[in-house]
């Protein structure tokens, strides 16, 4: 460090942002490749027609039926759909979306309720593909993962939470593609804050996040100084109405939902067990 | 037919060559690295130039881009997770070599600065470097990041409690103005 400083210890917002800038200064700016730019624009655009030009998928249901689905924007260039399952392929493997309950309750009346859709990781374009396509009738898109290929070997969630009559649709809060390497451990937690009501700006009272699949306990701290303690589901609460961590089959983490009391808002979550 | 898409080529040329150094910077921290940067911002650009006529027409294109180019270093850092997470020294993040004590205290700085937000989850890294590089709102910031503004103010409060406390980087902030 240079001679002279004064230093913040505290490090404002202020001094994020210098640090922020000066590190940004750090790059090398050269002529923008206009032509480059062009050039790969033009070639997705193609590729993308061709992509919708080949939209007839096949999706394997879980009965073992063949269901043909498309992906949207085809644009009216169709081919005859694929009617055979590729040989490759095992059975089922894009099986519809497995769909669990995180957690459940009442608010001031109104039943409100968290989900998780988890879709398997493809092992090849083909299987991304028509994952991509059984997503998409399910209205969910992977951020991620706009190509096929970008999804081969993850898996993609979707955390969707509604109240009252729009509980059973939900609106999606968080959604991303893991694999197994994604594991978390110790105390890591990821959390995610937003109103009870999704169509509302009200205070940040629902929190949904994951934890390692080890950890025991969750506190949420909440803003009045209050907080509410998520116990690991044990066998006679998996099934039951309770605020619990609870582990979800394809998905490499645990997860919990916690409920700030009416008047106040999400602090901050840790794993304390 | 030609005539207007030649024109709306040439308006898209003129956008690339005005947006490029903001954006190249923005993608230097979100990506830690100059060549990943300069990926990260082309293939950002060749998705908005496929969506363009879009894109112009749209009141805000900044928002449009910057969306563009969240998702795509989402992308990429899931594919490149454990390069950039592991353990490195700075040959691959710092470029510069400095020749004078300042030169080499900035680029330590940098270096340090880099290095802790490459350490980020991804989601914390976007928040705080729309919110406090861009300086975005969280509502803007919850709009590039496709979530909500909850979520923004979580993950950029987290990733700014994380930068914190690194007492290398604690140590590089003047009070009141630049290092």
């Amino acid at each position: 460090m240079g001679a002279g400083r004064e230093f913040d210890h505290g490090m404002t917002d202020r001094g994020i942002a210098l640090l922020l800038a000066d590190a940004a200064e750090g790059v090398e700016i050269g002529a923008a490749p206009t032509q480059a730019v062009i050039r790969g624009g033009r070639r997705r655009r193609a590729r993308r027609w061709a992509v919708a030009a080949a939209t007839a998928l096949v999706v394997v249901g879980s009965s073992g039926a063949l269901a043909v689905t498309a992906l949207p924007g085809g644009g009216g260039q169709r081919v005859a759909p694929a009617t055979q399952v590729p040989a490759s392929r095992t059975p089922g493997v894009a099986e519809p979306v497995a769909r669990h309950l995180l957690a459940v309750g009442v608010d001031q009346g109104r039943t409100w309720q968290v989900d998780i859709d988890v879709w398997p990781a493809p092992r090849d374009a083909t299987e991304a593909r028509a994952l991509l396509a059984a997503m998409a009738a399910y209205g969910e898109y992977p951020a991620d993962a706009d190509e096929p290929s970008a999804l081969v070997g993850r898996s993609a969630y979707f955390v969707r939470h509604g109240i009252g009559e729009a509980e059973a649709d939900g609106t999606l809060t968080t959604e991303a593609t893991t694999t197994g390497a994604d594991r978390m451990t110790g105390t890591d937690i990821e959390t995610v804050a937003v109103p009870l009501d999704p169509t509302t700006q009200g205070p940040q009272r629902l929190v949904i996040g994951h934890v390692a699949t080890t950890a025991r306990q969750v506190t949420c701290t909440w803003k009045d100084g209050t907080t509410t303690e998520v116990p690991r589901a044990t066998g006679s609460d998996v099934d039951s109405d309770d605020q619990v961590i609870r582990t979800v089959e394809g998905s490499p983490y645990a997860w919990f939902v916690c409920l700030a009391p009416q008047g106040t808002a999400f602090e901050s979550a840790r794993v304390t067990q | 037919m030609g005539d207007r898409k030649q024109a709306g080529d040439e308006e898209f040329r003129a956008f690339v060559v005005g947006r490029w150094p903001r954006l190249m910077r923005t993608a230097f921290l979100l990506a830690g690295e100059q060549h990943a940067a300069e990926d990260l911002v082309q293939s950002t650009l060749e998705r908005v130039y496929v969506a363009w006529r879009k894109v112009a027409a749209a009141d805000d294109p900044e928002a449009y881009v910057r969306r563009v180019m969240i998702n795509a270093h989402a992308r990429r850092h899931r594919r490149r997770l454990r390069e950039f997470l592991a353990p490195r020294d700075d040959s691959g993040i710092v470029r510069e070599v400095a020749d004078t004590g300042d030169r080499i205290s900035q680029a330590e700085d940098r270096g340090v600065l880099l290095k802790a937000l490459a350490q980020l989850p991804p989601r914390q890294r976007q928040a705080v470097v729309l919110r406090y590089w861009e300086d975005l709102t969280e509502t803007q910031a919850a709009e590039a990041m496709g979530c909500s503004v909850g979520a923004v103010k979580s993950n950029a409060a987290k990733g700014i409690a994380k930068l914190r406390a690194i007492p290398e980087l604690s140590g590089t902030v003047m009070v009141g103005g630049r290092k």
